[in-house]
């Protein structure tokens, strides 16, 4: 296995994430709160909201 | 901003220590730790929830150089269940109370040491991407619950 150093260099990458990114700091009183709030405010493309079961 | 590098995380290990913060590292960052090959964009810190530990967080964030002002220190130290900082050298999430892991405790008692680095057991990470039911997390699941096979073997041998 390579170098912890040398995996950190390829596994950390930096795109930016529109809605996400445009905040320097946000908190959030439960997890339930911000799950909710990636629900209710993310592209669903960047894959933050929950599953959904479709019926049938 | 650029990506976590690993002098950052070495940073954040070195001053977490120096402060006395107890922090593992969870989610994806925490499986490449373990040697999960996959990228991510920020890292993910399980950290306990004292008013001690609250405290020192926020020091070793401000040595770190993030722009913590007095209300934002002010709610790491109250242990607000998620947190997300955007406003210092690299993006970091700390979470609090993750979903899927119970009580900190438990998880510190699994840990495994990488380089100095705490890391949460890989089935603390499994459990927690279980748990969060999103999307992005289902994806990575059966490769993560795959590598977990592996991982356990590794240990053994």
């Amino acid at each position: 296995m390579r170098p912890l150093a040398i995996r950190f260099r390829y596994a950390f990458i930096r795109t930016y994430k529109p809605v996400l990114d445009d905040e320097p700091f946000r908190a959030f009183d439960t997890t339930a709160e911000y799950r909710r709030w990636c629900e209710e405010n993310l592209p669903d493309w960047l894959g933050y909201g929950r599953v959904r079961v479709s019926a049938g | 901003m650029g990506a976590f590098e690993y002098r950052q995380a070495e940073e954040i290990r070195d001053a977490f220590a120096r402060h006395g913060v107890r922090y593992l590292f969870l989610g994806k960052s925490g499986a490449i730790l373990l040697g999960f090959p996959d990228t991510t964009q920020d890292a993910d810190l399980f950290v306990e929830r004292t008013p001690e530990n609250g405290r020192a967080i926020a020091r070793a964030l401000l040595e770190l150089g993030f722009a913590l002002d007095e209300v934002q220190a002010a709610q790491i130290e109250a242990g607000k269940d998620f947190v997300q900082l955007k406003n210092g050298p690299f993006d970091l999430d700390l979470v609090f109370a993750p979903d899927g892991i119970e009580r900190f405790e438990d998880a510190w008692r699994r840990r495994v040491e990488v380089e100095g680095f705490a890391v949460c057991h890989i089935d603390d990470i499994i459990a927690s991407k279980e748990a969060t039911g999103r999307v992005k997390d289902r994806e990575s699941l059966p490769r993560l619950r795959s590598f977990r096979e592996y991982w356990v073997r590794r240990q053994r041998s």
